[in-house]
């Protein structure tokens, strides 16, 4: 127990240094940045980590579920005139939907078998979500602009936006939801037994397909989430679906499976790389994709755990 | 990350063991297949010769990725990489004014030192790992050609066609792909009979067992990988002075995952593993895919991927699998064909219930 | 039968002095905190068969893997015909001569039984064709009683048959020490015999045996000595009836309450009887 206190202790005193160290080399606009784009990636892969931890499933269609998030939350805006947090509110109930229908009629037939199956199927999935959003919206970018967009505060020379501020703190918030519900409710406990021991979970009454169902349904409504935290703060477009599915996969790879806070901490790795590799001679910017992969090949090949994993969700 | 027991951790092929006496009739009807669509150009049409040019690319693609994919139990989800390096590295030396049979000995060359480099850190992983990182390398290869503008500005590439008249270059380029076809083919039968080959079978069925009985496979894995890479780079190689035009990534790009996707989906629906799958899995993909192209262009995204969710909910061990199952009578009992196909129905739908929860 | 090998059979069991087939030096295996194995050392003299038992979780099946090299040890060494492979792979390990058995039996699905022989001896054998492979595997299905069904796929067999067909593809890399990872569990009593007659001749034909198992009775029928595994060390090493009537053994199968009770009673034929019903296979066997 007291191990664990000191871990958690060096790794926040470790993590103020380098907030500090980061500040005065390159200025604190780039820390603020960096914490609020860790938290918004939190978002990306706390879903598609339940997913992973508890099925075993790569959710590959996860980038193109949080498009469809950004849509609905658009459509929410633009149509119903609702205030942003509702419209993030629909999103979420729309996607938990729309990831129940997917898991119980597809999913749940192929769970038992090799993963290359469920690899291709979500990948399948994926690509008729994606081309099928680029049909009816066109691949035109969109974007939400609210009043709130260019407010922020100023604090030394950085500026924090209120909407990153207030995402990042909606993001946390169903961070901690998501860990509060696993571990305190009769519902969560299931999804954990199912994640340890599917087998010995069914002998105990409980409902594999419902609890898969229920999880992945969880997993849609967390992309849906961190599709309306994009759609207000950057733009989006099914083009983007494949980006974020990458973004989700290496945040969760970086992090770690075993529990939702993991997902906090590869975020904020991933969003460290983001933001501070192009500062790197002969990066630049516009290498997303590739400083993702590289990031992604490093963790697999030097620490497949992750950086917090646990061989359990828990 | 590794939760699940051995038991779980099931590979591609499951299903019953080939009659050894099989691969003749494989090796014999692809052949047949083969020679049938060496006949193409005697039909005239400059639009069947490309499509049967396009399927012939897809059999050499299909049939590269079995050796890593199929026959070794590693999904390799970023074989698109040689191929775009092939494709790459023939049109910067023809923009150097180097003969073509020359950059396409470099571009194998290249992408099998590369297939080696990659797969040796990346090899030691497993399962989805091994899959996303090979996707991750090729994914980064085509960001790379395009922002640091490789062959030209973006990693467009524009190439002077060959000195020759078009009909007839075209037609060399069919039969150059055939060939190559052709040799995968033989590639695969060899496989199939060979030391190599039962060592991949074994490391893929069951990894430890394979390495107990004195198998180095790490070594057999490495190989396999770098023997996938030639015949899809000189695919590449290919490809880039036939059409002469083309970008790095995006929409049938060098490095496009979709060809990727495609490649494993083509050996999926045929039959991973199997001599024949990815030849009948390519024909009927590539001509369902060019001629959904031409006659429904906006639905050609969402018909693949509605494509890939039937194939892998209804057909997960492929077409050749199924026929053998179908037919299969059980060991030393002789059934007429009907009973035989109505238990092999029977069969086939409670194997495809058992995938499921 | 003279097959050919390129690599001679072993001798008969040793005088004392010769050099051992298998030595364990201080092993210790950490998995996370706790210790499977703890500094254990043995060793198995060249044609011997050891049997090692132990209850359920006592690190029997980590010092197979240990020994095959699927595990690497936190520290220790260990030696094979006095030739340190603490740093071998598993296939170099085959390589040498040592070949193992799994506990839980999976055959290479897209083969038949003849055809997974012949994984063996194509490598682990190291023969160069097919045909010669071929030619081995018939002799091993042969011996292993597999004749029949060899042509059956490995999904289409019994249990006792997937525990030999492990026997037959271990046997094809011509072993010189073979590690049995409880071969006879979930066999019944009839089938139980087949395996220790099999094993029995194994080892009379020069290989070095050590046999993991938690069936007493099986143990008796093929061991030369017996080692007792219990949380990972070593509490008792004999012959069979040594260490059957060994309280501290007892007292590991039996629980300490009823081994207190025994030794309260302090009565020869008391003794006796916990012997045998520890034979017998009752008790937490």
């Amino acid at each position: 127990m007291a191990q664990r206190v000191i871990n958690w202790l060096l790794l926040g005193c470790f993590f103020v240094a380098v907030c500090v160290g980061c500040s005065l080399i390159w200025g604190t606009q780039y820390v603020i940045n960096w914490l609020l784009l860790g938290c918004f990636y939190a978002a990306v892969g706390v879903g598609f980590s339940l997913i992973w931890g508890i099925m075993n499933i790569v959710n590959l269609a996860q980038g193109s579920l949080l498009i469809l998030g950004s849509y609905a939350t658009f459509w929410a805006y633009s149509v119903l005139h609702l205030n942003p947090i509702l419209c993030g509110l629909v999103a979420m109930v729309a996607l938990f939907i729309v990831g129940w229908i997917i898991q119980y009629v597809a999913i749940n037939r192929v769970i038992r078998a090799p993963f290359l199956v469920t690899f291709m199927l979500t990948f399948g999935l994926d690509l008729l979500i994606a081309n099928v959003l680029q049909l009816l919206f066109t691949g035109n970018f969109r974007a939400i602009s609210l009043p709130l967009s260019n407010e922020g505060i100023n604090i030394f020379d950085a500026r924090i936006p209120y909407l990153n501020a207030i995402i990042a703190l909606i993001a946390l918030g169903l961070t901690g939801l998501l860990g509060l519900f696993l571990s305190r409710t009769r519902t969560g406990n299931a999804i954990l037994a199912v994640g340890m021991d599917r087998d010995a979970a069914r002998l105990m009454g409980i409902s594999l397909a419902s609890t898969y169902a229920l999880t992945f349904a969880i997993g849609a409504s967390l992309a849906g989430a961190a599709g309306a935290m994009l759609a207000v703060t950057l733009q989006f477009s099914p083009i983007f679906s494949g980006r974020y599915t990458l973004f989700a996969f290496v945040i969760v790879a970086l992090g770690g499976l075993g529990t939702p806070w993991a997902a906090l901490v590869g975020g904020m790795a991933f969003a460290f790389a983001e933001v501070f590799a192009p500062f790197l001679p002969g990066i630049g910017f516009g290498l997303d994709i590739g400083i993702a992969f590289v990031v992604l090949v490093l963790v697999l090949i030097l620490r497949p755990n992750g950086l917090i994993g646990r061989p359990f969700y828990s | 990350m590794a939760r699940a027991a051995p038991t779980e951790e099931r590979t591609i092929v499951s299903a019953s063991a080939p009659d050894t006496r099989e691969w003749r009739w494989s090796f014999g009807i692809g052949l047949g297949i083969l020679a049938l669509i060496a006949l193409v150009p005697l039909l005239g049409s400059q639009t069947a010769l490309s499509l049967w040019t396009f399927i012939a690319m897809y059999i050499v693609l299909a049939q590269s990725w079995n050796f890593i994919g199929g026959y070794t139990g590693y999904p390799a989800f970023g074989n698109v990489a040689f191929f775009g390096i092939g494709a790459y590295t023939i049109a910067l030396i023809l923009q150097r004014g180097i003969p073509y049979l020359l950059g396409l000995g470099l571009a194998v060359a290249i992408a099998a030192v590369f297939a080696l480099i990659v797969g040796l850190p990346v090899l030691r992983l497993r399962g989805h790992y091994f899959a996303i990182a090979t996707l991750g390398v090729a994914e980064a290869l085509g960001e790379f050609a395009a922002s640091k503008d490789i062959g030209g500005p973006s990693g467009e590439i524009f190439l002077n066609p060959p000195p020759i008249n078009y009909r007839i270059s075209n037609v060399l380029f069919f039969y150059a792909f055939l060939g190559l076809a052709l040799v995968t083919l033989l590639i695969t039968v060899w496989l199939t009979r060979s030391r190599m080959g039962y060592a991949l079978v074994a490391i893929r069925e069951n990894e430890l067992a394979a390495e107990a009985l004195g198998i180095p496979t790490y070594w057999y894995k490495v190989s396999a990988f770098v023997l996938s890479a030639a015949p899809t780079a000189l695919a590449g190689g290919l490809f880039a002075y036939w059409q002469l035009a083309f970008e790095a990534s995006g929409e049938g790009g060098a490095f496009d995952v979709n060809i990727s996707v495609t490649m494993i989906l083509m050996a999926f629906l045929g039959g991973a593993g199997t001599i024949l799958g990815p030849m009948l899995g390519a024909i009927i993909i590539e001509y369902l895919d060019q001629y959904t192209s031409i006659a429904f262009p906006a639905f050609h995204g969402p018909l693949l991927g509605a494509l890939i969710v039937l194939v892998t909910i209804f057909l997960p061990q492929g077409l050749i699998r199924l026929v053998r199952e179908l037919m299969r009578s059980p060991a030393g009992v002789k059934l007429s064909y009907t009973t035989r196909f109505k238990q092999g129905v029977r069969r086939v739908t409670r194997f495809i219930a058992s995938n499921g929860v | 039968m003279s097959h050919a090998s390129s690599r001679p059979m072993a001798s008969e069991p040793a005088a004392s002095g010769a050099t051992p087939a298998l030595e364990l030096d201080h092993i210790t295996k950490r998995f996370g905190g706790l210790p499977a194995v703890d500094d254990l050392s043995f060793s198995v003299h060249p044609g011997e068969t050891l049997g090692v038992i132990g209850p359920n979780g006592a690190g029997k099946s980590t010092v197979i893997g240990l020994v095959g090299g699927a595990i690497a040890p936190t520290r220790g060494a260990i030696r094979f015909q006095g030739r340190d492979i603490t740093r071998m792979t598993p296939h170099q390990r085959a390589q040498l001569g040592i070949a193992r058995t799994f506990q839980i039996a999976q055959p290479f699905a897209g083969l038949d039984v003849h055809e997974n022989v012949i994984v063996g001896a194509l490598f682990g054998g190291r023969l160069r064709t097919r045909s010669e492979a071929a030619r081995v595997a018939d002799e091993v299905l042969e011996r292993t009683g597999l004749r029949a069904k060899a042509r059956l796929k490995g999904d289409e067999l019994t249990v006792a048959d997937r525990k030999r067909l492990e026997m037959a593809r271990a046997l094809a890399l011509r072993p010189r020490l073979l590690l049995l990872d409880e071969v006879m569990a979930g066999l019944t009593p009839y089938e139980v015999e087949q395996a220790v007659r099999l094993i029995r001749d194994i080892n009379q034909s020069g290989v070095t045996v050590v046999v993991v198992e938690h069936i007493m009775k099986a143990i008796q029928g093929v061991s030369d000595r017996v080692l007792v595994i219990h949380f990972g060390k070593r509490i008792a090493e004999g012959t069979p009836q040594q260490v059957l009537s060994d309280p501290k053994v007892i007292e590991a199968y039996l629980g300490e309450r009823y081994a207190r009770e025994r030794q309260a009673q302090a009565q020869p034929q008391a003794n006796e009887g916990d012997a045998e019903r520890a034979a017998r296979g009752e008790g937490d066997i």
